[in-house]
């Protein structure tokens, strides 16, 4: 490319007419609408998206598989997108332009920010029950907070609480198993108890009582923190445009006590997620406050691992939980034979819950859980009850998991439990913060 | 510049001076700038009067509420200075580094195209993969930044975990990514001095490094400053890589304002004070710019 | 200003200097310019040698990094005691696995699917705007240059929010389409392009008028063909953008069978968890085409670069 005109070769002159003539006969072929999507493939798909990756994946295309027979002519084909706050937003902006997937995977606790805003349809029960799924099937506590305006928005996968995990020697060690083998739920029914457990635990590992991976996480700190709350039967009521109706005083008690589990002597101070599984899976603690979807892991390192519901520490039973549930993204005007495929799928999916709760989580299918093979599971079955007692994040469009509320709250309270603010300073910064989210206007 | 046949032309009929054939040959350009610039641009500064949202709710009109609310929202605040420390930071290597490079490689040695491919490949890399790569060479563990720190016997970092070291890996990342653009610039810029300055300063005795400082220096200046202003419009539009290594965190620390933009629209649902902010962003660019210009000028008198 | 012998040399009619003697003479040149910037010390040059291996090896390391950890086995990939050196060979299992899933060629085609068109667009709309501004008279011409060449200082980050709410209300979304029309408005090559017009000497148009050639035939005819080389910097700037382009056609894009490269292999995961040698491989296999491309053109690259990064200053 010397800037001159005359000795162009004819080869580089035809070169450059073809590139072009190829190019644009590519534009006439593509013709711009987007008739390439996926949309129009192939007629018998259902397109899902989700977001499990790892342990959970791998499952979940397991079930696909299982669910064959019971869909027949139904291909299932898996979208994996990154867990969190990606999925969502992609799954809104999806929703909202019309061309999303066929079906979804969302927590129940973003249901509030999608039913209202119109991002996701109501499913048909009449159809669901045609492929035998219906609401009796599920107990009240799942069932009801997929209801909106009187319709059924989505349909419950399981109920993952967040619960304790142990090394059932050091517990026995410890002395805090009953006679049949399970924790000792009187042995953590109050702070000083609960704290008191810890040294035990810590004295028959040698090493630490308890652990709890927080640092950094977007998450963990509200999940033990709303639990926790909520057994102290403190109000927590979010109207619309704020401010919100919390109890401060109760709120600084359960960050007190949260700083005294992490108190960095009897159980580790300052570990993130992964350290935390670390500390526990190599036996540097007895026991572990985690959500149950880590239990994969835990049989890797101790195969007798034990689990337990999240003990009543304040009084009133209640256990931090979410559900992953499905869910229909908007379509302006569905297909419904597409739509009569989705809900087949969903039907096959749920009645293979047998290989998900492999995985730790509890299925909401009650066919399922009533079964012989599923009382079988151990330590599954020892906490299957925390489903009676299961409270989800506060119904509002900004809560939920993956959301930024959740970060936010678990940001002030690491600097609670990590950097020494006092306790009823943190809880006065949470509320600060919750007003600033209930003063945003609503999308819905 | 005008041409000579367009003056009888004028005379013609209204009508056809209309549809002038330059008009014409303008209008698919001026067609996809109505529509793909001009429109949104409008589109945005009325969304930014109203409460859009991503759902389906019909949007309302409440004045300059979205303005005054950014204006108090610490968080808009926050990514905003974000922004600027990031270009700060990113500027001042990314010209330098560029400089020197392009000085050692302009010496003439053997295997210039060794050493443009090594400077100038990254930045042909699309940022999804310049990602992937860098996170898995800042992986805790098993990434190849830490194993050099542990080999040099230094303690090992988190590097896009950490709120303090976080913003400087993105800082690296940008400048292995990018530097090579500003270095090929540099490089033409080298190669157009002309030869009569460095034989005449030859001529009078001048050693390579005088050379170097009153002839070669002097003819950068022009290209040096250029590539200053482009830089900073550059990475004051910084999202890609941010999102991508570390999506703003950790804990907010490296969130720039455009990818605040992006959470606040499509992850909160609401466009119309996303429109606010990029309002707010458009006018701090126009701003730069303008100090820019105003700089370039009075440098050129 | 760098690009003088792309935009001022053609004089058209002028014969040509012979490209291969033109590009000894240029070497020589080049040469010669080395002695003088650096002297013909042994030392110097030694020192310089050094001062350059290490940046380049530096720069180099990374791709080197991900190259060998895209050839090991996922096990050797996430074993910290032997980071350096697998322990059970190389393997091409990544790159197998990867292409095997089907989303990656996918995205390729997707990308060059989508940057074609956008390049193709931009340049031939641009290139007939230049000439619209350059060669033509017609009412509002300068207002409308005017108003084009100060939409450059628009960034496209301000437009994204707007754009997708326009493609919503086209119901665009997760459409080719979406993605490709906002990034074919590009005013700073209409303006880089109407300045190499302004360059290029009339008289051969001249002549063509005199032989009755309308505006048509002297664009595509006389004046297209002259600026070959500027339409080739213009177009390959065009292709690397929009190949790289990443925040739009993110935003744009849910669907991941219309996701281009960057959005596909950073959107969409694997269901089995990080897996570190098949995202090294992925990587690496987005990262092939434009590298081999610049592999091949890296002369007409490292001009277009020069010639239309500075966006004409």
């Amino acid at each position: 490319m010397t800037g001159t005109p005359a000795p162009v070769g004819p080869t580089r002159r035809r070169a450059l007419t073809t590139a072009l003539a190829s190019g644009a006969a590519v534009l006439g072929a593509g013709t711009l609408s987007g008739c390439g999507s996926a949309q129009a493939a192939d007629a018998s798909t259902v397109r899902l998206w989700d977001l499990f990756s790892g342990a959970d994946g791998g499952l979940l295309n397991d079930m696909v598989r299982a669910a064959r027979p019971d869909m027949p002519g139904t291909r299932v084909e898996r979208t994996v997108l990154e867990w969190g706050t990606p999925y969502y937003t992609k799954l809104a902006m999806a929703s909202a332009g019309g061309r999303g997937p066929d079906l979804a995977i969302a927590h129940m606790s973003r249901l509030a920010g999608y039913a209202p805003t119109g991002l996701i349809d109501p499913w048909d029960l009449d159809q669901l029950a045609a492929y035998g799924v219906g609401r009796d099937d599920f107990t009240d506590a799942v069932w009801t907070p997929t209801q909106y305006r009187g319709r059924t928005y989505a349909i419950p996968l399981d109920t993952h609480p967040f619960i304790v995990f142990y090394h059932p020697d050091i517990a026995a060690d410890a002395g805090l198993l009953t006679a049949d083998g399970t924790l000792d739920a009187a042995a953590f029914s109050s702070p000083d108890r609960f704290l008191a457990a810890g040294r035990e635990l810590a004295k028959a590992s040698g090493e630490q009582g308890i652990a709890f991976g927080y640092v950094t996480d977007t998450a963990q700190g509200w999940r033990l923190f709303y639990g926790l709350y909520r057994q102290t039967g403190g109000a927590f009521r979010l109207p619309d445009g704020g401010p919100a109706e919390v109890d401060v005083d109760r709120m600084t008690e359960v960050i007190a006590f949260m700083a005294k589990i992490v108190d960095g002597r009897t159980n580790p101070g300052h570990l993130d997620y992964s350290s935390a599984i670390a500390a526990f899976a190599n036996r540097r603690t007895g026991m572990i406050l985690s959500g149950e979807w880590e239990l994969g892991t835990f049989r890797t390192a101790d195969e007798k691992v034990g689990a337990a519901p999240f003990p009543t520490v304040f009084g009133t039973p209640a256990v931090y939980a979410d559900s992953h549930s499905f869910v229909l993204p908007h379509h302006p005007d569905p297909d419904p034979v597409r739509r009569r495929r989705a809900h087949r799928a969903v039907a096959a999916l749920l009645k293979a819950g047998q290989i998900w709760a492999t995985a730790g989580h509890i299925p909401a299918y009650g066919p399922v859980t009533r079964t012989a093979a599923y009382r079988r599971l151990q330590p599954q079955a020892h906490y299957a009850v925390a489903q009676d007692h299961v409270v989800l994040d506060p119904a509002v469009w900004f809560a939920g998991a993956g959301s930024d509320f959740q970060n936010a709250m678990s940001q002030v309270l690491q600097q609670a439990l990590l950097d020494g603010l006092a306790p009823d300073r943190a809880a006065r910064a949470m509320v600060r913060r919750l007003n600033t989210f209930l003063a945003k206007p609503s999308p819905a | 510049m005008s041409s000579p046949q367009a003056a009888p032309r004028s005379a013609a009929p209204t009508a056809r001076r209309l549809f002038a054939p330059g008009l014409l040959f303008a209008l698919p350009f001026l067609v996809l700038f109505a529509l793909f610039l001009l429109w949104p641009l409008a589109q945005g500064l009325w969304m930014s009067l109203t409460d859009t949202s991503l759902s389906a709710h019909a949007p309302g009109f409440v004045g300059l509420d979205n303005f005054t609310e950014a204006l108090r929202d610490a968080d808009m605040w926050r990514s905003l200075g974000n922004t600027a420390w990031f270009t700060v930071l990113s500027t001042v290597p990314l010209v330098l580094v560029a400089l020197g490079l392009a000085l050692l490689v302009h010496t003439g040695l053997p295997g210039q195209w060794v050493w443009r491919l090594a400077f100038f490949a990254p930045y042909l890399l699309p940022v999804g993969v310049v990602s992937l790569l860098w996170i898995w060479l800042y992986q805790p563990d098993l990434g190849l930044a830490n194993h050099l720190l542990d080999t040099l016997g230094l303690g090992q970092l988190a590097w896009l975990g950490d709120e303090s070291v976080a913003m400087w890996a993105v800082v690296l990342t940008t400048l292995w990514w990018t530097v090579g653009f500003n270095f090929l610039l540099c490089l033409a810029a080298l190669q157009s001095v002309p030869d009569q300055l460095y034989e005449a300063a030859a001529l009078d005795g001048a050693g390579a490094w005088r050379r170097l400082w009153s002839v070669t220096l002097p003819q950068l200046s022009r290209i040096t400053v250029v590539i200053t202003v482009l830089q900073v419009l550059a990475s004051l539009k910084v999202f890609d890589q941010v999102y991508l290594l570390t999506k703003g965190g950790p804990n907010g620390s490296t969130r720039p304002v455009v990818e605040y933009v992006y959470d606040v629209g499509f992850t909160g649902y609401r466009l119309g004070y996303a429109s606010a902010i990029s309002y707010i962003f458009f006018a701090l660019v126009l701003i730069a710019s303008a100090a820019q210009y105003a700089a370039l000028r009075r440098r050129e008198k | 200003m760098t690009s003088t012998d792309l935009s001022v040399r053609p004089a058209p009619g002028a014969r040509a200097p012979h490209p291969v003697r033109e590009l000894t003479a240029r070497r020589r040149a080049a040469r010669g310019g080395t002695n003088l910037t650096l002297g013909d010390g042994r030392r110097t040059r030694v020192l310089a040698l050094t001062a350059l291996t290490l940046p380049a090896a530096a720069w180099l390391l990374p791709m080197a990094w991900g190259l060998l950890t895209a050839f090991k086995s996922e096990g050797d990939a996430s074993d910290p005691a032997h980071w350096l050196w697998p322990r059970h060979g190389f393997t091409l299992q990544g790159f197998r696995t990867v292409w095997e899933r089907g989303d990656l060629p996918l995205w390729m085609l997707n990308s060059l699917f989508i940057s074609a068109a956008v390049t193709v667009i931009t340049v031939l709309v641009s290139a007939m705007a230049g000439y619209a501004f350059s060669r033509t008279r017609f009412a509002g011409r300068r207002w409308l240059f005017a108003v084009s060449v100060a939409a450059i200082l628009v960034p496209p980050q301000v437009l994204i929010v707007p754009w997708f709410r326009q493609m919503l209300t086209l119901h665009l979304l997760d459409t080719y389409a979406a993605v490709i029309l906002p990034q074919t408005v590009a005013p700073v090559m209409v303006f880089i392009l109407k300045k190499h017009f302004d360059s290029l000497p009339r008289e051969l148009e001249e002549a063509a008028r005199l032989d009755g050639a309308g505006h048509w035939r002297i664009f595509w005819s006389v004046l297209m063909p002259l600026s070959r080389p500027m339409l080739a910097a213009v177009a390959i700037f065009v292709f690397i953008g929009a190949w790289n382009n990443f925040l739009w056609p993110f935003v744009a894009t849910s669907d991941p069978a219309l996701m281009t490269l960057p959005v596909g292999i950073t959107s969409v995961k694997d269901a089995y968890g990080i897996q570190y040698a098949q995202t090294m491989a992925s990587a690496v296999l987005a990262a092939l085409p434009l590298v081999v491309v610049f592999m091949i053109f890296q002369r007409h690259i490292v001009k277009s670069v020069a010639t239309t990064g500075l966006g004409g200053q």
